[in-house]
């Protein structure tokens, strides 16, 4: 997994790459937007980590413009920038996620991995949370490796849960992504489909990973 | 020193000048018919000396002094109700309200150059004010980059000498986001910016699903009750940042393995319920006052995330209260009545 870091500060975006080398993932840095660009000519990146206010233009009319040139990986944005508005605008531009300076590298390599697991043909083979794989192809769920047996339904939903791993996704999602237009949901259908896959993953020895949040959805989430 | 009505010293200059006029008339009445002391005992001439008096003196009093009273003193309080007006529209604006002015327009002429100093006055306040905040941001946004370096170094020393400076740099950034917040809403409130309709059970359940991941990471749970949509204008990302800081400061105090609940309705409020001791009245008050803390808050910025709070409501016409019995913080808000 490749990491372009596209920020000006020499210090800042060093450390950043450091701190997501030793998790795992590896990084170039650009300093400046033309340093970028010149970067995505010659390389294939999974993710771009962009701070907004670069020296050479505004961060997010280069994202902007980039996206209409050619096909961008996902995009992280790093800011400073404190307008409560500016992280919808940059969602708005074709950001994917954002984080706000100061942030953590736990948090920050959190997002990078979520982005990561995005469906898209730069995606991982296999979907892997905690001790927890999925096979997008083979509809096939491990739990360190033994095979767990599950219905169409159960790995629909496990596979969604796994894509957004660490996020809540919310009921009425699960619902839209489990049952077509036409299919009547009963009020219980989603409760009833968790409730097979929580007995499902605790059987496998994979307990403790998928949490019910009353009122709102469901959260897959390592418990490491 | 004793204060004077206008009112009040114009009758009573009036009623000298009646007093006078009246001793002087008498005077000049009495010259004028030859009218001695003798004349008032005298029991054939007291009619004609009483006739003359109330034609001359009491005649002219009345038709003179009291209508001119009663003229001055409807001139004078219609002249001055501008100013009534105007101190009741001041007592009207909003507690955090920039750039309000009296409105000169109405006033009469000789309280101008009064409401002209108390608005150079106002007009310096907004400044400083004004300067204040950018000041607050500046430090502020400042303050990220090494914050951002700090943690990034950190992240190279081994886990257990980093474990509490991580904590201090954590309490740190949240101290920064707060102070941000609250420039933010400053500002926002200077610029009168625009509101937009919210559905408060929406809102609810997307701040408690991206607070969910945290709690759970945590061993505590977010739960949401209540579906009916209430409807709020205002600005989502800071009521968003207020219904944030009351959940934070919930997980905070409820002990492992509990749930902080939000129940949203039935009218437009929203009530975080922990599961910990509970403030009672008297400390959310405290807390809601900048720089002071509730004995239980943590070292985590309760305090000054509890007066962000309450600023956000008080900047959307809601408030914030707590009711300890019941381990409840609520935000009230004014219902969308458009």
């Amino acid at each position: 997994m490749r990491v372009l870091i596209i920020e000006d500060n020499a210090r800042l975006a060093r450390l950043t790459a450091e701190g997501l080398q030793r998790r795992g993932l590896s990084c170039d840095i650009a300093q400046t937007l033309a340093l970028a660009s010149d970067s995505l000519d010659v390389a294939l990146f999974d993710l771009l980590i962009l701070d907004l206010g670069m020296p050479d233009g505004d961060g997010l009319e280069w994202l902007r413009a980039e996206r209409r040139r050619r096909d961008l990986p996902p995009a992280l944005i790093l800011t400073a920038r404190d307008a409560l508005e500016d992280r919808v605008a940059g969602l708005d531009a074709g950001g994917d996620d954002y984080v706000v300076k100061p942030f953590d590298l736990d948090e920050l390599a959190a997002r990078v991995r979520a982005l990561l697991r995005r469906p898209g043909p730069r995606a991982p083979a296999i979907l892997e949370v905690g001790a927890l794989s999925f096979d997008p192809g083979s509809r096939m769920a491990a739990v360190a490796g033994n095979a767990l047996e599950l219905s169409r339904r159960e790995a629909n939903l496990l596979e969604l849960l796994m894509r957004r791993a660490g996020t809540v996704v919310r009921r009425e999602a699960i619902e839209d992504a489990l049952y077509s237009f036409d299919e009547t949901v009963t009020p219980n259908a989603v409760e009833a489909v968790v409730s097979r896959l929580r007995r499902r993953l605790a059987e496998g020895g994979a307990a403790d990973m998928l949490h019910t949040v009353r009122g709102v959805g469901y959260l897959l989430q390592d418990p490491a | 020193m004793r204060r004077s009505s206008i009112s009040r010293q114009l009758t009573q200059g009036l009623a000298l000048v009646g007093l006078v006029g009246t001793l002087l008339l008498f005077l000049f009445v009495a010259i004028e018919y030859g009218m001695t002391f003798s004349t008032f005992f005298d029991r054939e001439a007291l009619p004609r000396v009483i006739h003359e008096l109330s034609e001359h003196v009491l005649m002219p009093v009345l038709v003179l002094i009291v209508p001119m009273t009663l003229a001055a003193r409807w001139v004078i309080r219609r002249s001055l109700a501008p100013l009534a007006d105007a101190a009741e529209r001041v007592d009207a604006a909003p507690e955090m309200a920039r750039g309000f002015r009296i409105e000169t327009g109405q006033l009469p002429l000789e309280a101008v150059p009064f409401a002209d100093s108390v608005n150079a006055l106002l007009a310096r306040l907004d400044r400083a004010a004004g300067d204040q905040e950018a000041f607050a941001a500046d430090v502020a946004h400042e303050l990220r980059t090494p914050l951002t370096l700090l943690a990034l170094e950190m992240d190279r020393l081994d886990p257990d000498t980093a474990a509490p400076l991580r904590r201090d740099i954590a309490h740190m950034r949240r101290l920064v986001d707060q102070l941000m917040l609250l420039a933010q809403i400053d500002a926002d409130n200077a610029a009168q910016m625009p509101q937009t309709p919210i559905d408060l059970a929406e809102l609810a359940a997307d701040v408690a699903g991206r607070l969910a991941p945290l709690a759970v990471s945590q061993d505590r749970l977010i739960a949401v009750e209540g579906k009916a949509a209430q409807c709020v204008r205002g600005r989502r990302e800071a009521l968003a940042a207020a219904l944030r800081n009351l959940i934070e400061n919930a997980l905070r105090v409820t002990p492992a393995g509990g749930t902080v609940t939000l129940r949203v309705g039935p009218d437009a409020t929203i009530a975080v319920c922990d599961e910990g001791e509970g403030l009672s009245r008297e400390q959310l008050d405290q807390l809601v006052r900048r720089h002071r803390r509730g004995d239980h808050a943590s070292v985590d910025g309760a305090g000054l995330g509890l007066a962000i709070v309450a600023r956000i409501m008080a900047a959307h016409g809601g408030s914030v209260t707590a009711e300890p019995e019941h381990r409840v913080v609520r935000l009230q808000f004014a219902p969308d009545t458009k």
